[in-house]
């Protein structure tokens, strides 16, 4: 309530003392974010009408806004092969799960991480953070995954490299140091056990750290490719939605330029269009994601306010 | 003596001869009692949904011969295009005995690194006579010297066929001829005469610019002014501006005519002035990254592209990409870099072959189904184009067509198989929409000056002596240089800028790195 009546106040003061400057200030601000706004969308927004456009005319006209010969004929050949709708389905069961799991680990460690109790916590620390100083390189961590844990053509091979990274845990653990020794002392008191703690009374003040890690890790997840590339062979039919378009232009590119440039008809590569219409299709879900979380990312700025 | 010791050879070998054929087949009778599954490894995309169901089509009748052949299937195991190096080269070294044919290249796909590691089966000559009997005679004393690595063979070369990556430019010989060329351009200054001619007609001929270089043909620019004014034979895979190399007199002393011969890169660098001048390219040149040339030439409204006698094949051909061919009169002409000097190297025999996984369960089994898809007639036209009537037709000519009712984007098998690794000329089904009567002409020119490629199996050792980053800081010098030279975009005299490039070369280790290889050039071939 308290909270409320502040933001009153501060937008009542801020009308009463809008002068022309001021107005011509807060223009130009909205001018320009407006500009920006508008810069940053329309390269989205011109994939968009190109990938409505039929090849023919995009190969005449180059990309266009609004496409000057309206075709599906991209989307139909996207969907045709099929394969997509099951990447979708494949990559939003990985980000959610992964996502998931990613988190509530995450948390627990960086909690437990800073607990003054928690002992061997600066020798474990050290441990998690050498690992992003130096690693054996590509080969080891190859075989590692594929002849020791036999992880090769698995999913898993995908989703457990990227469930925790040590800057994420150096994160969340900042995030949690934030929240007063007291609360778990006061838990402590009342007769919590240490889960009880940590899910009733950490877990919701982290709700801005969550959501924040929780981005990192769902884009990771809905971004990934590199693990595919390396561990997912051409047995597994069902790859992640970012590596079939990640492929799509790679295979375009190799095929014109580098390699082989020289035995492919040009009818092989795929068109211009359908590059656009993979990108669309790719991008679509992860975007509504940013709204949703974004209240977070704001009351984030808040969450060191403790009051008595 | 020694006729009866003979006598008795031959008698034995007889007997030999006729106990195997009693159990039924030819003297060396090959073990096929066990039904194996070979797996093929290339780079390539997996096709999917109904493309898939076409190639499994096509591969389900291979398997049908080659299981009736010789009692094997084959595998396709595709090596995605993303990251496609380290996932090859990953998947080499897992060694798990899963792989066992595995295309290569020793230019783009490590071949020899791999070699040298382990990854690859050395081949003897008994195995190859005996597997892949056919592919043995075919390839000769001389290529097999070449697929050899510390004297044993490791690869099976695609020496049989005709593939041209020789770069050049490719112009509309249709205006050459208004340009007053009739006889099309062969030389940098026809190059020279018919840019002016375009440049000065642009908006009759209905061209936005004469050449939309993007700005990345400095270096293979300046190697074709190489290429047509000496003897040089360039050593590919060391630096992309292929500084070093031999030369056609002496291929074994290693020389940098761009370096050392300062009049022929001064004449250069005043002709590129002169295009840049005339307004060959956009001005803003070397920041143009939309540049889409090539589709553009396609639709006529550039008038050259540079790039090598592969893609000119495709270009001069009449396709329903091609539009400018639907004038009767257009025609697209090549130039070939070192036409002046005869100056042609064939592209390298390991641009394409196939290797064993050393890690194979069945090596002899996939020698033998390499063998079969290299020269059985019936398992390479299934493997290259797919199934006759569905992927292909014939002609009445005997060139393939695409058969009615033909979709790219599903019935193309042979994008899927990507059989870069043994294909035959004397089995091709040549293609009938490529202009052949303008194509082999120049094949045929061609193959009366090439050389073949020498330096196949020479895997420079940049790790001693800091060559390796001298070798970098060379090409960037050149290609930062070649960027203003080749582009005419250096301001000052031509004479100046050369010589500023030579000294900061000379800076860069050019002379150091020329010795290292020499070095290492007559450890490998003064044997």
């Amino acid at each position: 309530m308290a909270k409320t009546k502040d933001l009153d106040m501060m937008s009542s003061s801020a009308k009463v003392k809008l002068g022309a400057s001021d107005m011509i200030v807060r223009g130009f601000g909205y001018f320009i974010t407006t500009f920006y706004a508008l810069a940053c969308i329309f390269p989205f927004l011109i994939i968009l009408g190109s990938s409505f456009s039929s090849e023919k005319s995009f190969n005449a006209n180059g990309v266009q806004l609004i496409p000057k010969e309206f075709s599906t004929q991209a989307y139909e050949m996207v969907i045709k092969g099929g394969l997509i709708w099951k990447s979708y389905i494949l990559t939003i069961l990985l980000t959610l799960i992964g996502t998931g799991i990613g988190l509530s680990i995450i948390a627990m460690t960086g909690y437990a991480l800073q607990r003054k109790d928690f002992p061997f916590r600066n020798p474990i620390s050290f441990y998690i953070y050498f690992t992003s100083l130096f690693s054996a390189g590509l080969a080891p961590y190859y075989l590692l995954m594929t002849q020791t844990y036999k992880l090769k053509d698995s999913y898993l091979a995908v989703l457990l490299p990227l469930l925790m990274s040590p800057w994420l845990i150096i994160l969340m653990k900042n995030f949690v140091k934030s929240i007063p020794h007291e609360i778990t002392e006061s838990g402590k008191i009342d007769g919590a056990g240490d889960m009880k703690i940590f899910t009733a009374l950490i877990l919701p003040m982290l709700k801005p750290a969550l959501a924040t890690i929780g981005l990192f890790l769902a884009l990771g997840y809905w971004n990934e490719w590199y693990q595919t590339s390396l561990f997912l062979s051409s047995r597994v039919d069902v790859k992640p939605l970012q590596y079939m378009l990640y492929e799509t232009v790679n295979m375009t590119d190799a095929l014109k330029n580098t390699v082989a440039g020289q035995y492919v008809v040009i009818t092989d590569i795929p068109s211009n269009t359908v590059k656009m219409a993979t990108a669309m299709l790719a991008t679509g879900p992860i975007v509504l994601l940013y709204p949703f979380v974004q209240k977070y990312f704001i009351s984030g700025i808040t969450v060191g306010a403790v009051k008595g | 003596m020694k006729k009866k010791l003979l006598a008795i050879l031959l008698a034995a070998t007889m007997v030999l001869g006729l106990t195997a054929c009693a159990k039924g087949g030819s003297a060396k009778k090959v073990d096929t009692k066990e039904h194996v599954k070979i797996t093929y490894m290339f780079t390539g995309t997996k096709p999917e949904g109904a493309a898939m169901d076409k190639f499994q089509d096509m591969n389900k009748k291979l398997n049908e011969i080659l299981t009736e052949k010789c009692n094997a299937e084959l595998e396709f195991y595709w090596i995605g295009w993303t990251d496609y190096l380290t996932v090859y080269n990953s998947n080499i070294a897992e060694m798990n005995g899963n792989i066992d044919l595995i295309g290569t290249a020793s230019d783009w796909l490590d071949a020899w690194p791999n070699a040298k590691k382990g990854g690859f089966l050395e081949l003897s000559e008994d195995m190859l006579k005996t597997y892949a009997p056919k592919t043995w005679a075919s390839v000769s004393k001389e290529h097999w010297d070449l697929c050899k690595y510390d004297g044993h063979i490791y690869l099976m070369p695609e020496d049989n066929y005709a593939q041209w990556t020789n770069h050049g430019y490719i112009y509309r010989n249709d205006w050459a001829k208004k340009a007053g060329l009739t006889n099309g351009v062969h030389s940098w200054e026809d190059m020279t005469t018919y840019f002016k001619y375009v440049t000065a007609n642009k908006d009759a001929l209905g061209i936005k610019i004469a050449w939309d270089s993007d700005g990345t043909h400095n270096v293979q620019m300046a190697s074709g002014w190489v290429a047509s004014h000496s003897k040089f034979v360039p050593i590919d895979g060391i630096c992309t501006a292929a500084l070093w190399g031999g030369t056609k007199d002496d291929l074994y002393k290693i020389v940098t005519p761009a370096y050392t011969d300062t009049q022929m890169m001064v004449d250069f660098a005043k002709m590129m002035k002169e295009w840049d001048q005339m307004g060959v390219w956009k001005t803003d040149v070397l920041n143009n990254t939309t540049s889409t040339n090539r589709d553009d030439y396609r639709v006529g409204l550039v008038a050259a592209e540079q790039h090598h006698t592969q893609t000119w094949t495709d270009l001069c051909s009449k396709s329903p990409s091609n539009t400018i061919y639907d004038d009767p009169n257009a025609e697209s002409g090549f130039f070939y870099f070192g036409e002046e000097t005869d100056n042609v190297v064939a592209l390298s025999i390991t641009h394409g072959a196939m290797a064993v996984s050393a890690a194979s369960k069945h090596p002899e089994r996939a020698l033998m189904v390499y063998d079969l898809l290299r020269n059985d007639p019936e398992c390479y036209k299934l493997i290259n184009y797919g199934i006759e009537g569905v992927s292909y037709a014939l002609d009445s000519n005997g060139m393939r067509i695409t058969p009615e009712g033909y979709d790219s984007s599903t019935d193309n098998v042979g994008g899927a198989t990507s059989w870069w690794w043994g294909r035959n000329d004397d089995l091709e089904l040549k293609d009938a929409t490529r202009n052949w009567t303008a194509i082999e002409d120049l094949y045929k020119r061609y193959d009366k000056i090439k050389i073949d490629y020498p330096y196949g199996q020479f895997i420079p050792d940049v790790e001693v002596n800091g060559v390796g980053s001298k070798i970098k800081n060379c090409n960037q010098v050149f290609g930062d240089y070649m960027k203003q030279i080749a582009y005419g975009k250096y301001t000052g005299s031509a004479e100046d800028i050369v010589k500023e490039m030579q000294a900061k070369l000379k800076e860069a280790g050019i002379e150091d790195v020329t010795a290292e290889l020499q070095k290492q050039f007559d450890a490998l071939y003064k044997k």
